[in-house]
């Protein structure tokens, strides 16, 4: 799993899930495109599946922190390189 | 309005709200605690309980209003109280219509200001009742994780959740700009969705104003305007286009509005 990997994931959860499409990485998401705190715990399970693991109650709650999609692509890199999933690709 | 009218109203709007204060506050105290302290503790299931309490008591409250607000009448559609295992969404024009589902419903769930679960006994009671803080981050996140988590299993068995997905009181009578966030989770539960509209709590309570408004004729009205059973799984399904449709059924009937 590479970083081009999770932004392609993380735009296409964007696109079918949330129906955001194309967000520029450094918009706010929730003044922008409106994504609440719901949101993001979806986003969480989307993110448990495309890892294949379970998050922490942490790391869950660090997630809620999270304010635009970089910060998300940075949160799932750091995740997956936790997990061993990470490569420099 | 006749001349006694208008110097009895004056007085009869601060003796109503005084003693829905004395209620809803000293009342709280004097009649529940020993209720609540023995649901927390031998109750099988501690947040139905709750929930059952707090619908008991904000019955009350409604029953109080209704006994001491001349002019005032109720139209609450039968439908609405046998609702169950639903996300139910509705306008919002007072701080009356949190209570007043409250009072409708004897399981009930919605999303609270999560200040509020800060505050003493109040907040025990949000937190024990199972309702959700609504968060974007900080102490209260993985409560509402949690809570989340485990809505599609509450709403399964019977629960009703409530929001309003305007988050704040319309301040003209017209529907306000929607949060998204309940949609999604009745997408994440697969729950039917009920539409609610309720008319005229602003007459009753006006936003700006801290008395009841009494002694005027008024008809507190809750009605069902649809029951939706989207099919999420769909690919056509869009929670853009289930918010218009809810959004455009709470606008149509707000213009027929008499």
């Amino acid at each position: 799993m590479t970083r081009t990997d999770i932004e392609t994931e993380i735009l296409r959860i964007f696109r079918e899930g949330f129906e955001i499409d194309q967000p520029n990485p450094d918009d706010h998401l929730r003044d922008k495109h409106q994504f609440d705190s719901i949101d993001a715990i979806e986003l969480l399970v989307a993110i448990e599946k495309y890892l294949g693991s379970e998050l922490t109650q942490a790391e869950k709650k660090l997630a809620m922190e999270i304010r635009t999609l970089r910060q998300i692509f940075d949160y799932v890199e750091a995740l997956a390189k936790k997990r061993q999933l990470f490569s420099e690709g | 309005m006749t001349a006694l009218l208008r110097y009895v109203k004056p007085v009869w709007d601060v003796i109503v709200t005084g003693l829905l204060w004395l209620y809803y506050i000293p009342g709280w105290l004097v009649l529940c605690p020993l209720l609540y302290l023995l649901a927390y503790f031998f109750a099988a299931n501690r947040e139905s309980a709750f929930q059952r309490l707090n619908h008991l008591f904000h019955r009350g409250f409604f029953l109080l209003l209704r006994l001491f607000t001349p002019g005032l009448s109720w139209q609450v559609q039968q439908e609405i109280r046998e609702i169950r295992s639903s996300v139910i969404v509705s306008n919002h024009l007072s701080y009356l219509d949190p209570i007043l589902l409250v009072s409708l419903f004897a399981r009930q769930k919605t999303i609270v200001k999560s200040d509020f679960f800060s505050y003493p006994v109040f907040g025990w009671l949000l937190k024990t009742s199972g309702y959700l803080p609504s968060t974007t981050g900080g102490e209260f996140s993985p409560m509402m994780i949690d809570r989340v988590e485990a809505m599609g299993d509450y709403i399964a068995a019977g629960g009703n959740l409530f929001v309003f997905p305007e988050a704040h009181r319309s301040r003209n009578g017209r529907i306000g700009p929607f949060s998204k966030g309940i949609f999604t989770i009745a997408r994440r539960c697969k729950a039917p969705i009920t539409v609610l509209l309720i008319r005229n709590t602003d007459r009753l309570f006006p936003p700006d104003r801290l008395l009841f408004n009494t002694c005027i004729s008024n008809t507190i009205d809750v009605s069902i305007l649809a029951r939706i059973t989207p099919d999420y799984e769909s690919e056509d399904f869009s929670l853009s286009d289930l918010m218009a449709d809810v959004r455009a059924l709470m606008e149509n009937r707000q213009e027929q509005r008499p």
